[in-house]
């Protein structure tokens, strides 16, 4: 029965023509609120008539938003936070969260009741796809902080009818005690503290398939790469789902049980792809770009064409599951991180895809970039699982050299870590470091 | 499954108009004005899910 099947069978199944109407007209409607409620968007969209929005050509001529206009909308500005960003009265404030700050200065993103509703609604969708039940005991070792999507994961689980066990003020040792005690049968964590978490149970003589309970994984936080995600499976016996989402815009895709990419949660929000070049002509299904995502109905702080600065690859044809929403393929990381290098195009993903489809012995690992007088240098420093003996680590430098050199065109620097000499993340993580700017 | 949209979307603003009403009797007491608020902000969410789909 599609009731059983989908969180909403009525969304969820319409005819694609019929998903991008609703989603011009709530994008004209939300143009509307935007300005008249918001002052920076009083600005910025002058010029710009809602009723003009008739294509999604037309959307294509409605500036981006980028993160730098956020922080400068914010700083300095009243009402203290949140400034002209803000499209309520702050009285009507309910919660407050923040993005990581990896790029520069956070931005603040409050709610109202309303808005915060919906972000937890379109998390429903992600977490129905992914299997969540009433049956389910969700544990989340966490402290979640300001962060978002822990909070988001945490009510959208309460409210499809889950346990929800949070696990903040606990180690990691105490938290893989917590899981056994209460039976958690899914788990909401990064991808890296998932390794992590298997990692430290094993140590603890604690086998993360046989002796807990957790069938289903949803990660947050961080980009899960296909091997990486296979690796959590393998570790954890459990089904194993990514999402994609951010504190600007809330949780906007999520995989359902077919695992082939994510859904977009369509008609509540707009997705673009526009080119890596000019970051702006619209690219079609297919085509690797930079995405733009509109969140058609959080009216709080209205965010239109939002430029995520991800690069990703998405896809329209129809998914086994029945859902008619497109779906991303493929996360080709940060646009702030991609380099030339010697001529050639690197991203940081190229690694940990690499690494964790072929080296199950690394345990963690970074890559730095520096430079020797003019020339870029390239130089991963890994670090090998207790397990891996003193004879095996010259073989294993050669083989991560080489696959590295095969799959990204570049010859890398190969340093080898001891046991525990690197860092491990449980927010997110930072595994390329450019130290050339410094 | 067929869905009744056009009676889903009645029910929805029965919601709203009885909250409306609720508001009214409540002479602005902060219990049903706060109660009222949430369960606006679940029919905003009903209407976004269902009433938008009608064409």
């Amino acid at each position: 029965m599609d009731g059983e099947k989908y969180w909403n069978p009525i969304i969820e199944t319409l005819p694609r023509e019929r998903l991008q109407q609703i989603e011009l007209k709530r994008f004209r409607e939300l143009l509307r609120w935007a300005k008249d409620q918001s002052p920076f968007y009083k600005k910025k969209l002058r010029g710009i008539e809602p009723e003009d929005i008739r294509t999604m050509e037309d959307v294509a001529k409605v500036p981006m938003t980028e993160k730098d206009e956020l922080r400068a909308a914010q700083e300095g500005k009243e009402p203290y936070l949140y400034g002209d960003l803000l499209a309520v009265p702050p009285e009507r404030l309910s919660v407050f969260h923040q993005t990581s700050g990896t790029t520069g200065r956070p931005v603040y993103f409050p709610d109202t009741y309303e808005s915060w509703q919906w972000v937890v609604e379109v998390w429903c969708y992600i977490l129905y796809g992914a299997g969540f039940r009433p049956q389910d005991r969700l544990f989340l070792p966490f402290a979640y902080n300001v962060y978002i999507a822990f909070w988001q994961g945490h009510y959208a689980a309460e409210k499809l009818g889950c346990e929800v066990v949070p696990g903040g003020a606990l180690d990691t040792q105490g938290r893989i005690q917590k899981a056994k005690e209460v039976r958690a049968t899914a788990l909401m964590n990064t991808p890296t503290y998932g390794l992590h978490l298997a990692e430290v149970a094993k140590e603890m003589g604690i086998d993360p398939r046989r002796d807990l309970e957790v069938k289903k994984m949803i990660c947050a936080g961080e980009p899960m790469p296909e091997p990486t995600r296979l690796r959590m499976e393998e570790l954890w016996g459990a089904d194993v789902y990514d999402h994609i989402g951010g504190t600007e815009v809330g949780g906007w895709g999520g995989m359902c049980s077919e695992k082939r990419g994510m859904h977009v949660i369509e008609p509540h929000y707009l997705l673009e792809m526009v080119d890596l070049e000019t970051m702006s002509k619209p690219v079609p299904p297919g085509t690797k770009g930079v995405t733009v995502i509109t969140p058609l109905c959080r009216r709080c702080i209205p965010l239109i064409r939002f430029n995520l600065k991800d690069v990703m690859l998405v896809m329209e044809k129809p998914c086994p599951c029945g859902r008619t929403s497109i779906r991303v393929d493929e996360i080709g990381g940060r646009v702030d991180d991609l380099r030339k290098i010697r001529g050639v195009f690197f991203t940081p993903a190229i690694v940990e895809e690499v690494i964790r489809s072929q080296f199950p012995e690394v345990m963690e690992f970074e890559t730095l970039l520096t430079r020797e007088g003019a020339m870029p240098v390239l130089t991963l420093r890994v670090e090998f699982a207790p397990s891996v003996a003193e004879s095996q680590v010259k073989e294993l430098r050669g083989r991560i050299r080489e696959k590295l050199k095969i799959r990204s065109n570049l010859t890398f620097e190969i340093e080898i870590v001891k046991p525990g000499g690197l860092p491990r993340y449980t927010l997110k993580s930072s595994r390329f470091k450019d130290l050339t700017k410094k | 499954m067929e869905y009744d949209l056009k009676a889903m979307d009645r029910e929805i603003k029965l919601i709203e108009e009885s909250v409306g009403r609720l508001r009214e009797l409540g002479g602005g007491i902060e219990v049903v004005e706060r109660n009222a608020d949430s369960i606006l902000a679940f029919t905003y969410l009903l209407k976004r899910n269902i009433s938008d789909i009608l064409e």
